[in-house]
């Protein structure tokens, strides 16, 4: 089934390891989970040695292992959870696994929006059922999180705080009284959480302020915040897994050098440095400089090279490839970008020479064909 | 417990271990280490239980402890109510000994303090040289400490190599030796309390490389370094017996030994340590005579399985040989510490020593356990146990490491005191916490000990369930909720030093700031309310509280109303004192001197004679020395080494400061003493001989500023006066200003002004010459350097300052803009950083000149634009005759005398003069004349 589909989810993907998971676990597993919590910790961080296991489970999020703990123990509670951090710092991904994990669906999803609804949350109409059969359950169309409901299992809700206010506050009494009424019915008319069933919603810190979570709401979620990660041996490992997951999608057979991979990571990380330091917005790229960004230059240049270029990934593509996704205001990234090709990659490739040459001759083309 | 000493051979290394009671567990190793693969993991494997059984059989019991913790705490309690030792060998550097009879006077946590400002045979850059060991309640050493100093005919030596050699082995060449281990920066005060010492601990246990440590926080799935040891030695171990205790001690001990680093530097120091302090403990016993079976030797567990040579009662004495100390002067003194501090200085995790600290109570509630405390004296009770025949040493090794460790988790009514607890600190710190998350965390803990594999929660479990369900996205106080945890697990524990375990120095502070009424050992910031005029009793409390204020970081005392300067006196003063919190920086004073008077002298002293001392910095030891100590006597001396220090500089960079304090200071003398002391004297006349000498080289030399040069003719014409009182020379000054040619605009303004100020170039002459300038388009562009340098002659040369007006008046009028605009920030700035002196001058000048009101000004012609007009008679053509001449002229013998003298003709004749005014005046108007004779008649 994964090959007819461009991007499976992960109970699809990871269906096998879900399967085996399931036959050797037989600790408690709270309500309708299909897996217990140590297991679910285990799908997510892969597996050790001395666990025991009969095959090797491999990691599919990086980061600390709290993290993971304090998610799935709150699913297991009563509340909701909201995974809050910097854009790309891998929520979604790590909200899906979890859902793949305890309920194997991960699909329940309502992407926040400013122009979500109520009806998105709750529930809406087939206007020609109703009109041909009037107002039933069967002309209702059941939103992802009422489904959720029904079944007892996971409901997403992605960039929660993207929508609006009342539209959020619509999920407050879905989180303590955990029903749903449908006032248009007379009979049927109220929808029951079933055991299992939570929510678990993701929230831009960038996009604080926006639209502010209202007391009542935060109370009924736990907060889980992920940090933007800034160990370069996990980021090498998380950067190395995305891209191998993508080579193997568009079945292009690539090799990337650990050098070019270095290089890579080395730049993000003076650049963030550099934003760090940075005394006003101007001073500092608009990008969050992200993991995902990361491998987004990373797959924009594999793509190029095996499309438009010799099939070999050079660091020239990585460099034209970081400079056309980094440079979005002009002049002012441009102009960082500059600053930052002349003042640390050019000493740099001085010093360390190999690919470093390679990837400030490319730069610095990108950047004269941007300029 | 060790082995019958009689058993015990000199060969009883780990070679014959197979015969040994480990024999079983030894083979049980190997067999695994062999299905591993031979290699090193079979010498691991191997020697970790030789290094076990090698400890076990010394003679001299020897006791492993770790750093803070409680097991340790509570495993030595109870062995020396067991065994009762009656010597106590304890790993803390040896030369702290006498500090610790000053234990019992303090609140824990305390920390001993080794100092050196003065340093002998060590780096100069290193100094103040500080080593701080702190000491906790709930640790092993406190117990060994307690138990030997309350328990009559016990003796506690302290074997570990002392704080000279601390400092002796570190490495030279590496520039941050002697700050190593102290580079944490301190976020709060609490975990500032060390300053920059470097720590040393007993017990430091913790894997030698990073790799080993990542590997096991990995697999034992925690987060740091204290909480995989709560969690696999600390919480099993915490009821383990003793034997039980004392091998999986020596078991960790060796595993961290075996697997680090070779050659590292701190393996070598190490090494050396574990010589130096058995090489001491045979000196010991081998003087005192003590039976070994009496000893205990309290160490980290690292060393109890140390592999020197040196080792044990029968070890060699092979080559190691203890050096003797160097010459640096080292004091000492207890300081208060705090949790948050010893976390900060050893790289623990934040809350792990609180959380230590409550762990070891609820073992003492639980086990009923009574632990040694220092009460203030010794316990009564005399003549100790005997202590029981010791047990052959059996094997509790394979035990421990086989069975799965008893919970020791929170049990449920603790658990739900904190979860209310945490809930009620965070509505307090401004969290919208409610029952309900009370609730909450109660379930999540419970659940997080699960995914953890634990039976019950452990503290840390807690921890991140109150963060998980109480924190949102943003914190609104000063805490967040795991820094609320930490405080409710006990919280930051700030020690105390007592009254009596002050140095003298702080004992005196203390004692002479009592007027104030004050309970200053508080830590609170205390706001002290002085009126002097109407309680002169508080006058030497303020002057106390000055001196500190220029001796400690500004945090400690600080004026908040009054102030202390040359020539003004407070009438009342108020100030925030903050002594309690502070006071490691007033026993640091202690290591100085007895009082504060003498820590102050001797620093004023020591600066006027540091190498790169100037006559600046000396000038301000003097106003330091008359605003703190006002003894003449001392005031004198630092004077007297300004005047050397002037006469030996040859820069005059330092003049524009020396000039200033020298004026504040002549002002004083003039102001309160009959006449001025001899070194002022002195200063004047040096530096009048000493600026006139250099100005010439000041002007032409780039490297002097302008306002250096201003600074130098300050000096000599503000000076010159009382100079020229005392000795000196007006033509020194005129022939220097006469030898000076400089080329620099600025500088050449200035020299016109020095003339002007002299006499040498008359003012018209130096009007002349700026208007020029400023006719001459080729000059233009450098007019504003000139101007620059007549503003900085304001302050040799304050008569100018109409001409300084008046030129700036005719620059703002004529320079163009391109050439007056750039140079406009430069004036501001200028005037900005010399605002004391000049602007005033300017600024009354500036009122004077231009009108005050807009009406005013329609009509105001500039004063220098009148004078263009045709001036009256020129200047020594006054009109001839009047009483004088007259007189003059009926008697001239006198003035023909007077011309012989001068060697010129005699025979001058008084001109034909017109009838003088006034000689019509008066006689038209007689009456006013004969009046006046009238007068003077009678």
């Amino acid at each position: 089934m994964t090959d007819d589909i461009l991007r499976a989810p992960a109970e699809v993907k990871y269906a096998d390891e879900l399967d085996y998971l399931e036959s050797i676990d037989d600790a408690p597993k709270p309500f309708s989970w299909r897996l217990s919590p140590k297991m679910v910790c285990t799908f997510i961080l892969g597996s050790e040695r001395s666990d025991g296991l009969d095959r090797e489970i491999p990691q599919k999020w990086f980061g600390d292992r709290t993290f993971v703990e304090r998610s799935i123990v709150t699913l297991a509670s009563d509340r909701g959870l909201l995974l809050i951090g910097d854009p790309g710092t891998g929520k979604s991904w790590l909200a899906e696994l979890l859902s793949a994990a305890i309920s194997r669906n991960s699909t329940l999803v309502v992407q926040g929006t400013a122009g979500t609804t109520e009806d998105h949350i709750k529930y809406s109409w087939n206007v020609s059922m109703v009109i041909a059969k009037g107002q039933s359950r069967e002309s209702m169309i059941p939103s992802p999180i009422m489904t959720a409901m029904e079944r007892g299992v996971i409901g997403r809700f992605e960039e929660l705080t993207r929508s609006t206010s009342d539209v959020q506050d619509a999920l407050i009494s879905i989180l303590s009284e955990k029903y749903v009424s449908i006032p248009e019915l007379d009979t049927d008319n109220t929808v029951f959480a079933q055991p299992g069933f939570s929510i678990i919603a993701t929230a831009n810190s960038r996009d604080r302020g926006v639209n502010d979570l209202s007391s009542a709401l935060k109370r009924r979620f736990n907060f889980v915040r992920i940090p933007m990660v800034t160990s370069k041996k996990a980021e090498s490992e998380i950067v190395r897994f995305r891209t191998t997951e993508l080579l193997r999608r568009h079945r292009i057979e690539l090799e990337v050098a650990p050098s070019l991979l270095e290089v890579l990571l080395q730049s993000f990380a003076d650049l963030r440095a550099a934003a760090a330091s940075a005394r006003s917005d101007d001073e500092k790229l608009e990008s969050a400089l992200s993991t995902a960004e990361q491998i987004g230059v990373l797959e924009d240049a594999i793509l190029h090279s095996q499309f438009f270029g010799e099939r070999e990934l050079r660091a020239e593509t990585i460099a034209s490839s970081l400079v056309g996704s980094l440079a979005r205001r002009t002049p002012e990234d441009l102009a960082i970008l500059n600053k930052f090709w002349h003042g640390v990659v050019e000493p740099r490739s001085k010093k360390e020479e190999g690919a470093w040459q390679g990837f400030l001759a490319g730069g610095r083309e990108a950047l004269a064909k941007l300029s | 417990m060790t082995g019958p000493a009689t058993e015990v051979t000199p060969q009883a290394t780990g070679l014959d271990v197979g015969a040994g009671p480990f024999g079983g567990l030894r083979e049980q190793l190997l067999g695994a280490a062999e299905r591993f693969g031979s290699g090193p993991l079979t010498d691991i494997l191997g020697g970790l239980v030789e290094d076990v059984d090698r400890a076990l059989r010394e003679p001299l019991e020897i006791f492993p402890v770790c750093h803070h913790s409680p097991s340790s705490a509570t495993a030595m309690a109870r062995r020396l109510r067991d065994k009762r030792p009656k010597v106590v060998y304890l790993e803390l550097c040896e030369d702290m000994r006498p500090l610790l009879d000053e234990l019992h006077n303090c609140t824990l946590p305390v920390a001993l303090q080794s100092f050196a400002t003065d340093i002998d045979g060590f780096p100069a850059d290193w100094a103040p040289l500080s080593v701080v060991a702190p000491i906790t309640e709930a640790s092993a050493e406190y117990q060994a400490i307690s138990y030997a100093l309350t328990t009559p005919g016990v003796e506690l030596v302290l074997v570990d190599r002392s704080t000279d050699h601390v400092f002796q082995w570190e490495p030279r060449d590496d520039d941050t030796a002697g700050k190593a281990e102290d580079e944490t920066a301190a976020e709060d005060e609490e975990s500032a309390l060390h300053g920059g010492a470097v720590g040393v601990e007993i017990g430091d246990l913790r894997p030698r490389f990073a790799e080993l440590e990542e590997h096991l926080l990995h697999h034992g799935k925690v987060r740091h370094w204290s909480e995989w040891w709560d969690q696999y030695v600390e919480q099993p171990l915490v009821d383990a017996d003793h034997d039980t205790y004392r091998q999986v001690l020596v078991l960790i001990g060796s595993l961290f030994r075996r697997l680090r680093p070779d050659g590292s530097a701190r393996t070598a120091v190490d090494e050396n340590r574990e010589r130096y302090m058995w090489t001491r403990m045979r000196e010991h016993l081998l003087s005192s005579g003590a039976d070994p079976a009496d000893c205990l030797y309290v160490c980290g567990a690292f060393h109890a399985a140390s592999r020197v040579e040196e080792f044990g009662l029968h070890g060699t004495a092979g080559s190691f040989e203890i050096t003797p100390r160097s010459a640096t002067s080292w004091q000492y003194g207890l300081i208060p510490s705090s949790h948050s501090a010893i976390e900060a200085q050893f790289g623990l995790a934040p809350g792990s020593v609180s959380i230590a600290a409550a762990t070891y109570s609820k073992a003492l509630r639980r086990t009923g356990l009574k632990p040694f405390r220092l009460g203030g004296k010794a316990a009564a009770k005399a003549p100790a146990k005997a202590a029981k025949p010791p047990a052959p040493v059996t094997d509790r090794l394979s035990g421990f490491l086989t069975a799965a460790p008893a919970p020791d988790g929170l049990d449920d009514q603790e658990l739900l005191g904190w979860c209310v607890d945490i809930v009620r600190l965070a509505r307090k710190n401004g969290y919208a916490s409610s029952t309900a998350d009370a609730i909450a965390v109660y379930e999540t803990s419970i659940l997080l000990a699960g995914i953890r594999g634990r039976k019950r929660p452990t503290p840390y479990d807690f921890q991140d369930a109150a963060v998980t369900c109480i924190e949102k996205d943003a914190v609104p106080g000063r805490r967040d909720v795991a820094r609320l945890c930490e405080i409710l697990l006990g919280g930051d524990r700030v020690g105390e030093v007592g009254y009596d375990a002050l140095p003298p120095l702080a004992r005196n502070v203390l004692d002479r700031l009592a007027p104030l009424g004050l309970d200053l050992e508080k830590r609170a910031v205390q706001r002290a309310l002085l009126d002097l005029d109407a309680d002169p009793r508080l006058r030497p409390c303020s002057d106390l509280l000055w001196i500190l204020r220029r001796l400690v970081p500004h945090d400690v005392v600080q004026p908040i109303m009054g102030s202390r300067r040359l020539g003004e006196r407070s009438i009342q003063e108020s100030w925030d004192l903050a002594i309690g919190r502070n006071m490691r920086s007033i026993v640091e004073l202690g290591y100085e001197g007895v009082t504060i008077e003498q820590v102050l002298e001797q620093r004023l002293r020591k600066a006027v004679h540091a190498p790169r001392a100037t006559a600046a910095d000396a000038l301000a030891a003097v106003e330091d020395s008359i605003l703190y100590l006002g003894g003449r006597r001392f005031t004198d001396e630092l004077g007297a080494r300004a005047v050397e220090l002037l006469a030996a500089e040859r820069t005059v960079d330092g003049a524009p400061e020396v000039l200033r304090r020298v004026r504040r200071l002549l002002t004083h003398y003039q102001a309160t003493q009959p006449e001025l002391p001899e070194w002022c004297q002195a200063f004047v006349t040096a530096g009048y001989a000493h600026y006139c000498t250099l100005l010439p080289t000041a002007f032409t030399d780039d490297d002097t500023g302008v306002r250096q040069v201003a600074a130098m003719l300050g000096f000599l014409f503000g000076m010159e006066s009382l100079a020229l009182s005392l000795g000196c020379d007006h033509t020194q000054l005129e022939l220097a200003v006469q030898q000076s040619h400089p080329e620099s605009p600025a500088k050449v303004a200035l020299l016109w002004a020095a003339q002007t100020q002299l006499g040498l170039l008359p003012l018209e002459e130096l009007r002349r010459r700026c208007d020029e300038l400023l006719d001459n388009p080729l000059v233009v562009p450098s007019f504003p350097l000139y101007l620059s340098g007549f503003v900085q002659a304001l302050e040799p040369a304050p008569a100018l300052a109409s001409l300084v007006v008046e030129i700036l008046s005719k620059a703002f009028a004529r320079l163009p803009d391109t050439v007056l605009l750039p140079w406009l920030p430069k004036l501001i700035t200028t005037l900005k950083d010399h605002a004391e002196e000049m602007v005033p001058v300017l600024i009354r000048e500036a009122g004077r000149t231009f009108p005050a009101t807009l009406v005013g000004l329609d009509s105001w012609t500039p004063p220098w634009s009148a004078q263009a007009a045709p001036a009256g008679p020129p200047s020594g053509s006054v009109p001839d005759g009047g009483p004088a001449a007259e007189l003059l002229a009926a008697h001239p013998a006198a003035c023909d005398a007077l011309a012989g003298l001068l060697g010129l003709p005699p025979g001058w004749t008084a001109t034909s003069a017109p009838a003088p005014m006034s000689t019509a005046l008066l006689t038209e108007h007689p009456t006013t004349a004969h009046a006046v004779s009238g007068l003077l008649l009678n």
